[in-house]
């Protein structure tokens, strides 16, 4: 059951807990609440909802939770902490409410067979009016993440795009320092299969070197870049994960692709007569 | 022949290495230009979306941003109360309310309903229809007329959620008397709106009475109005749109701002690496070429002024080749990045600024530099006569 702490939370004092009274009810404490106002486990404080405290009541904190991190809430640092439902109704009742008929934003419900959820929700609707009630696979909308997967994925084509562009300058740059070898090889009398084969293995070997210096150099940034980003917006959630899927997407991208960067600029050089490469 | 000239001669001569050094230069010049659109453009655009209307000082109970914190009660009495100071023109108080429609299927449509009351102006710019006059008028954006299927003369049975989430009420029909443009709708939302006296009349008749935010039009200066408000009613918060603006940059969309900055870092040290290791292999394949013109008399600063102008013109070639090419790709994001839920639907992630623009020329002139530093100390340092014997001997 999801409620919004920030109205309540106006008072939290450490407090010493009398040894004659009732053991006070237990709540957990958010990391960055925790960290911000020296709580630990075991500590009694004071929660009210009033400025000067006079409503405040003693709760033992019976330990410290990592929220669930919510890229909809990235930058808000969460400071809340969580309690039973009748100790919050204790404070958040309305008076003009019976006891029991609290309002609360939404109820959770596992069912038996989870196929039954669709008809389920189809019986509460018809049985309650006003109420909404939406099996939990439908009941997100399409997310940030997918459009921010989408945003980078665009960005990684347009990087993509731009490096080919940039190998295809290089390769066509060093082939053309190797024209008269090239040239020599063919005078020698090597086929232009055999020396292109050559070329595509060279080429290969080369991709493969800088795929996998690629691979290592984002596992290392993948560690800062997180570490940053945690730091800054105070959150566990990972920012940058090189899962295998997407080292082997890597490499299936990059090792053609310098591969064939470098065929096709050699393809225009062994067109050419073995004299001609020579310049003789 | 000047050391510019030279440099395009020495380009022209290889046309296809020059292309695609140009070609790559505008593809990484398109996304440098779009990072850093999209470093401040959220910023402007919000700024744009605040500034609409004339609204320049928001009141809300808490500092959470209008819709994710406590409503502000008795609206209509603030409403009113803060419209009488002096250094306030108008007062507009909204209210956000879930709202529930069925389909022909009996599936249930969410939507919001803005509930209003004040003498500000109406946050919502009527396209067709007229604007609503009674309390069950209401107006529709384009995207519910759409979704409801309903347009100017239809009539909706509206339930909202009601302050008592439990009451089982009736829906209300109401008639939609207008097609708008809702200036806070969000992206992902279909929204209606009408007075806060619909909201109290659907809820039948409970005390509707609150608001989620009340927008001010101050008589002209913003800062001493929302001094005004705050010492008039201390219980509430207000702030101007600059103080709005910070507490943004202060939430979720700095990630915009930092991936923007981590982007436009690797986007710059890419191109510069990559232009260094053109003009380096450029110029060792011309190191004979070079060696007999400084033997001929070409001074030592003409040829490294010479790769320096060869770094210029491919950076600046592609500099100009970016520009279109990153607008056209910012589109694109900007497409991609607007369909996120929860966000205004009128906002935009890349927007242009001159700013960028002339930061985007400077970081482009400081790479062309960066990237012809190595070269230029290969051209500097060559022995004539060693290269020369070199070249003769090969």
């Amino acid at each position: 059951m999801r409620v919004r702490w920030s109205l309540l939370l106006t008072v939290l004092l450490v407090a010493q807990a009398p040894a004659h009274a009732d053991p006070p009810a237990e709540i957990l404490v958010s990391r960055q609440l925790a960290e911000a106002e020296h709580l630990q486990p075991g500590m009694v404080v004071r929660l009210g909802t009033s400025v000067d405290g006079s409503d405040a009541r003693e709760f033992r904190i019976a330990g410290i939770y990592e929220p669930t991190p919510d890229p909809q809430r990235l930058g808000q640092v969460p400071r809340e902490l969580r309690m039973h439902l009748p100790d919050l109704l204790q404070f958040t009742h309305p008076q003009d409410t019976l006891t029991g008929a609290e309002a609360v934003e939404g109820i959770n419900v596992r069912l038996k067979n989870p196929a039954d959820a669709r008809a389920f929700s189809k019986a509460v609707q018809a049985a309650m009016p006003g109420v909404l009630a939406v099996p939990a696979t439908e009941s997100m909308p399409p997310g940030p993440f997918r459009v921010l997967e989408r945003f980078h994925l665009a960005i990684a084509i347009v990087t993509i795009a731009a490096a080919t562009v940039f190998l295809l300058a290089l390769t066509i740059m060093l082939v053309d320092e190797r024209r008269e070898t090239v040239g020599v090889l063919r005078l020698i009398g090597l086929p232009v299969r055999r020396i292109l084969t050559q070329i595509l293995l060279e080429g290969l070997v080369v991709a493969s070197g800088g795929a996998l210096f690629g691979l290592v150099l984002a596992l290392f940034s993948q560690g800062l870049i997180n570490r940053f980003f945690q730091w800054r917006y105070d959150t566990a959630l990972v920012f940058v994960h090189i899962s295998p899927e997407v080292a082997a997407t890597c490499v299936w991208i990059a090792v053609p692709l310098g591969a064939s960067a470098t065929v096709c600029a050699s393809w225009a050089l062994l067109r050419r007569s073995g004299l001609r490469l020579v310049r003789r | 022949m000047n050391a510019v000239g030279f440099a395009w001669r020495s380009l022209v001569r290889q046309p296809a290495r020059s292309t695609l050094a140009v070609l790559g230069v505008a593809a990484v010049g398109a996304l440098l230009f779009d990072m850093l659109l999209l470093s401040h453009g959220l910023i402007v655009s919000m700024r744009d979306l605040l500034e609409r209307r004339g609204y320049d000082v928001r009141v809300t109970s808490t500092t959470a941003l209008p819709r994710s914190g406590p409503l502000v009660s008795e609206a209509t009495a603030t409403v009113h109360a803060l419209a009488e100071l002096p250094d306030v023109q108008g007062t507009l108080a909204i209210r956000f309310a879930d709202a529930l429609f069925r389909d022909a299927t009996g599936d249930p449509i969410g939507a919001t309903f803005e509930g209003i009351t004040g003498n500000a102006q109406r946050p919502w710019s009527l396209l067709r229809g007229r604007e609503p006059q009674d309390v069950t008028d209401v107006i529709v954006s384009e995207s519910a007329a759409r979704v409801l299927g309903v347009d100017v003369g239809s009539t909706v049975p509206l339930l909202v959620q009601c302050r008592d989430a439990d009451e089982a009420l009736p829906p209300l029909p109401v008639h939609v008397t207008g097609i708008a443009e809702l200036t806070f709708e969000l992206s992902d939302e279909i929204t209606l709106a009408g007075s806060l006296g619909t909201l109290q009349q659907v809820c039948g008749g409970s005390d509707q009475d609150r608001a989620d935010v009340i927008l001010v039009v101050s008589s002209g200066d913003p800062a001493r109005a929302a001094a005004a408000i705050r010492a008039a009613r201390p219980d509430l918060e207000a702030a101007t749109n600059e103080q709005m603006l910070g507490r943004i940059q202060d939430g979720g969309f700095t990630y915009f701002r930092q991936i923007s900055t981590v982007l436009t870092t690797v986007t710059v040290a890419f191109s510069a690496l990559l232009i260094t290791v053109l003009l380096t292999v450029s110029v060792n394949q011309r190191l004979g070429a070079i060696a007999a013109l400084r033997a001929l008399g070409f001074s030592r600063d003409r040829m490294v002024a010479d790769v320096l102008s060869e770094s210029a013109l491919i950076v600046g070639l592609g500099g100009v080749l970016s520009l279109p090419l990153g607008w056209a790709l910012a589109i694109g994001l900007d497409e991609i990045l607007r369909r996120m839920p929860g966000i205004p639907a009128r906002l935009h992630f890349f927007v242009y600024q001159t700013d960028a623009l002339f930061l985007h020329i400077g970081l482009l002139a400081a790479t062309a530099v960066l990237a012809a530093l190595y070269p230029m100390r290969i051209v500097a340092r060559l022995p004539i006569a060693a290269t020369l014997r070199a070249e003769v001997i090969d």
